[in-house]
């Protein structure tokens, strides 16, 4: 019994033991519990379902499940938006991937023209809000039978764009692919500049030919940046609502995303839990496929060396073509967009491009006083929209503080206590968040805390709530950024304090977190751009009294005010990038390393 | 087979900085040379621009009599088409293609038969004994196993010039002796001319039949190992061959006759040349002794021992003389007490006299204790 007692308490002398038991609590009740409880959702009657389940409020109803799959209503609630998602999501793997994948070789191995600049603005589009392309595109190409007015593609073009090309589908793909192309160049492009350089002048000495290596050797070694660059757009195409619920939505385009949001903001939230299910079902078979499809046996790891005289591929005649080319598309996702939402936010009547038509209300305009919702100051003038920036800023903030710090001392322990169990757990524990799609995470927080669970009251509507859910769908990231740096680090160097008696506390303060210093940075930087421009994650759990500039601009786009909408999505664009490149210059820290550490 | 001739070849990164410097060089058909030098000096660069992997800023390079590089006459051919092989430090096997493919890989390129390939990579696999990993991934191997599948890729083709660029540096000490050995035996069954970069000097020695030292891209001597060892250009060349490397002691000497004495102001000698050479009456030298050469006696120059390494075979010793330390081997199995007194003198004729200040060679002679 001595001996038992005296196990648990070595065990518990040791720091990071103490964490991963702290960590499995918390993870436990934040996201074990939610699940459950989510699941067991999808099998009673909610408070707006009472007048078609006919049932008490709260007793047990296969009524969801039933109608989701099983009554004439499957396919539009169930199937249709299945397999919109599941399509959408394939093709933007592989506009992203055609897109990124040629930009990384052009910059990487050939004598593209303007490199630097280039490369800059390709990233652009990752650090903006992921709806920015689409509201560019409804900007360019929105037609007066489905909103009222015409784009500007029509205004100086005079011609009518059809509609399955302004919205639905295939606006959804190409702007999802575009959105996440700078993935696809950051993976592959890493993989193509650290690839040895010597694996190709082997090839070469043994008379390759050119187009044979391409397709024999180099695809090959920048296969497995191509398949998690698959995972990573797969999961974050399931994942995105605001581009379906801005380009789908007009003309009734459903996807999983805004199924699920139209159900749980509508009569049925059972139905919605069932979908979020399914979301994550999904995302999770997707993980393991890759798992499988990247396999073991070859291992990639020698695939580093001097890349010092990796030889250029001349493009010659083709230089200025594909060089003026690649700027054009770069200008298309990086600049253009910018532009219209300037256009945009100035237009006194929304489709009218003429200097006359210009105003600047829409940002310094007074209110006129009429007793009209559309009747606002201009955005720089309006208490509300300061009042929503605020929010934004804290809530990024607290996500980005909280998933930072818990993301790093989750990566101390569990490398610190690699191959035991527990830190096993903990860490599927903290990675799991990251195949939970954000709107299915967002309904199992609803459902979870939209009621009274022991000590704790009611979170719905509160900004705890929110302040939760983001640093719980941001800790992945920041674990895994907090796993990598800790691995580079060998433990010898915090030994070698122990042995001279320096107390935890002062091993972290004084050797780790100094040595660590930029990846900590980064691990902060990237939940909190993350949750300036977060709109599927909070946007079913924000009521009107604590909303964020993101859902300021969801209800201005609903309400049909293109112009406001425009200047705030220019607003929240500006903060971001502004706040982004100031992190850069201060700490050196970028979120492109965030990235190659995913 | 080809003879590979470098003319006035330059190499010039940048702006400034010269990785090669006026290259003079001919190796001859069949011969083993390594390119020998610290880190840093140009020597794969050289091997890079005879494998065309590298582009010189000037001069030619000939493969026998075809110009496969001139800056003149605006030749430049493509690595493919100088029929070399190239082995790379760290293997760089393909990560994704089996053993098998890995070295099918260029043979199929060159168009050879299937039957041809397959027969071709039997039988290379045989010699370099690596046919039970045939069919795994070069991750699936330790490093002895990759470097000979990188050996059998390279080989596989006949290459008559075979490249290596410090194949060995990536393996233990006991494999890198055994994958000497075989390198050696490899030479010597295929005839092909092999060019071998290192910065390992008894690499060097051990391997080549000629060794080309170079420092900071200026070619410093380039002839039979142990004629480096034996009869160094300069002071350079000397340090550099040799483990313990050779003592080094400053003195004046005054020439008397067709002797020099040499005082290094805690003994003197008498250095008398091999062969007749006109010296200054006075003059600045250091004098160059190989710690072979130092044998320790009853009698001679009194010193005390620094250090005492016994190694089974030999024992190596640092001796002070006052403030003069010199290193010396003792053969057997002898250790020495230290801090001891002990007495040495100089045996042979291979001690080599250097101009203190150009540093260069002046030329070798045998030494006689006078105090």
């Amino acid at each position: 019994m001595k001996k038992k007692w005296n196990k648990i308490k070595t065990f518990f002398s040791k720091p990071y033991n103490v964490l991963l038991v702290l960590f499995l609590i918390m993870l436990t009740f934040l996201v074990v519990i939610p699940l459950i409880s989510m699941v067991r959702d999808t099998f009673i009657v909610h408070p707006s379902e009472k007048s078609r389940v006919h049932q008490a409020v709260g007793t047990f109803t296969t009524y969801h499940w039933l109608r989701a799959f099983a009554s004439s209503f499957s396919k539009s609630l169930l199937w249709d938006p299945i397999r919109n998602s599941i399509v959408t999501s394939i093709w933007s793997c592989v506009v992203a991937i055609l897109i990124g994948g040629s930009f990384a070789w052009l910059v990487s191995r050939s004598d593209l023209m303007w490199k630097k600049v280039l490369t800059k603005l390709f990233i652009f589009p990752y650090i903006m809000p992921s709806w920015t392309l689409a509201l560019a595109w409804k900007n360019f190409f929105k037609s007066v039978e489905i909103t009222g007015s015409n784009g500007i593609f029509t205004a100086l073009t005079g011609l009518q764009v059809p509609t399955w090309f302004g919205y639905g589908e295939f606006p959804i793909i190409v702007v999802t692919g575009l959105h996440y192309a700078p993935f696809a160049y950051i993976l592959i492009g890493g993989i193509l500049h650290n690839m040895d350089a010597n694996l190709e002048e082997a090839a070469i000495i043994l008379k390759t030919k050119r187009l044979r290596m391409f397709l024999r050797i180099t695809i090959p070694i920048v296969m497995p940046a191509v398949l998690s660059t698959i995972i990573l757009v797969f999961s974050g195409a399931m994942a995105s609502f605001a581009t379906p619920q801005f380009l789908g939505l007009p003309v009734r385009y459903f996807v999983l995303t805004t199924e699920l949001y139209a159900a749980i903001n509508g009569t049925n939230p059972g139905v919605g839990y069932i979908l979020a299910l399914v979301m994550i079902v999904l995302s999770v078979i997707i993980m393991f496929v890759n798992q499988k499809m990247i396999g073991t046996r070859k291992s990639y790891a020698t695939v580093t060396g001097k890349s010092a005289n990796i030889s250029v591929f001349h493009l010659k005649g083709m230089r200025l073509p594909i060089s003026l080319l690649t700027t054009f598309v770069v200008l298309c996702m990086s600049v253009i967009p910018l532009v219209t939402f300037a256009l945009e936010s100035v237009m006194m009547q929304t489709g009218v491009y003429k200097l006359s038509n210009m105003t600047l209300s829409f940002w310094i305009g007074q209110s006129q006083g009429h007793n009209s919702i559309q009747d606002q100051p201009g955005i720089l003038l309006n208490p509300e929209v300061y009042r929503t920036l605020g929010n934004s800023l804290k809530l990024a903030s607290t996500c980005a503080i909280g998933a930072g710090t818990l993301g790093f001392l989750a990566g101390y322990s569990i490398v610190r206590r690699r191959g035991n169990w527990l830190s096993k757990i903990v860490e599927d524990l903290t990675f799991s968040p990251y195949l939970i799609p954000s709107m299915a995470l967002a309904a199992i927080y609803l459902s979870m805390f939209s009621t009274n669970r022991g000590i704790i009251p009611s979170l719905y509507g509160t900004f705890t709530i929110l302040a939760l859910i983001g640093t719980i769908k941001y800790l992945p990231m920041a674990s895994r950024s907090g796993v990598n740096s800790m691995l580079q680090l060998s433990p010898e160097i915090e030994e070698a304090g122990i042995i001279m008696g320096v107390p935890w506390v002062k091993r972290m303060t004084r050797i780790i977190i100094p040595i660590e210093k930029s990846t900590i940075v980064s691990g902060y930087l990237l939940p909190f751009i993350s949750g300036m421009r977060e709109l599927s994650l909070f946007v079913i759990l924000i009521t009107a009294n604590n909303r964020v500039l993101t859902s300021l601009l969801l209800f201005y786009d609903e309400k049909g005010f293109t112009q406001f909408s425009n200047a705030v999505n220019l607003l929240i664009i500006v903060v971001v990038l502004v706040i982004n490149f100031t992190v850069e210059k201060l700490t050196g820290a970028s979120i492109e390393k965030g990235v190659g550490g995913n | 087979m080809p003879t590979i001739r470098l003319v006035n070849v330059t190499k010039q990164f940048g702006k400034g900085s010269l990785a090669v410097d006026r290259l003079n060089m001919e190796i001859k058909d069949g011969e083993f040379v390594s390119l020998l030098g610290p880190s840093g000096c140009g020597k794969t660069t050289t091997l890079r621009m005879i494998a065309g992997l590298e582009t010189p800023t000037e001069g030619e390079i000939y493969f026998d009599d075809e110009c496969v590089f001139s800056d003149e006459k605006g030749i430049n051919l493509s690595p493919d088409k100088r029929n070399i092989g190239f082995l790379f430090q760290n293997y760089a096997l393909w990560p994704h293609m089996t053993v098998y493919k890995n070295i099918s890989f260029g043979l199929e390129n060159m168009k050879w038969p299937k039957d041809k390939i397959d027969a071709r990579v039997k039988e290379i696999c045989k010699t370099m004994r690596i046919e039970e990993y045939i069919n795994r991934y070069p991750a699936e191997l330790s490093g002895g196993q990759q470097q000979r599948v990188a050996i059998a890729r390279t080989l596989a083709p006949n290459p008559k010039v075979l490249l290596m660029d410090e194949p060995l540096s990536n393996l233990d000490a006991k494999l890198r002796n055994d994958m000497r050995a075989e390198l050696k035996r490899l030479h010597l069954t295929t005839g092909s001319t092999f060019v071998y970069v290192t910065h390992d000097q008894s690499e060097a020695m051990t391997l080549s039949t000629k060794v080309a030292l170079i420092k900071l891209g200026l070619l410093q001597q380039y002839c039979p190992p142990l004629q480096l060892y034996g009869e160094p250009n300069n002071v350079f060349c000397a340090d550099f061959m040799g483990n313990p490397s050779m003592n080094f002691v400053n003195c004046h000497g005054k020439t008397e006759g067709d002797h020099v004495v040499l005082n290094t102001q805690k003994f003197k000698v008498i250095f008398t040349p091999n062969e007749k050479v006109e010296l200054e009456p006075e003059h600045e030298y250091v004098l160059g002794i190989r710690p072979e050469f130092i044998h320790v006696s009853d009698e001679g120059v009194e010193a005390r021992v620094v250090s005492s390494l016994p190694s089974g075979m030999e024992t190596t010793l640092a001796l002070a003389v006052d403030d003069i330390v010199l290193s010396a081997v003792a053969f057997g199995s002898i250790d020495f007490v230290m801090d001891s007194t002990v007495r040495f003198n100089f045996e042979g004729n291979r001690y080599v006299l250097f101009d203190k200040e150009t540093e260069e060679k002046i030329c070798l002679g045998s030494l006689e204790i006078i105090e």
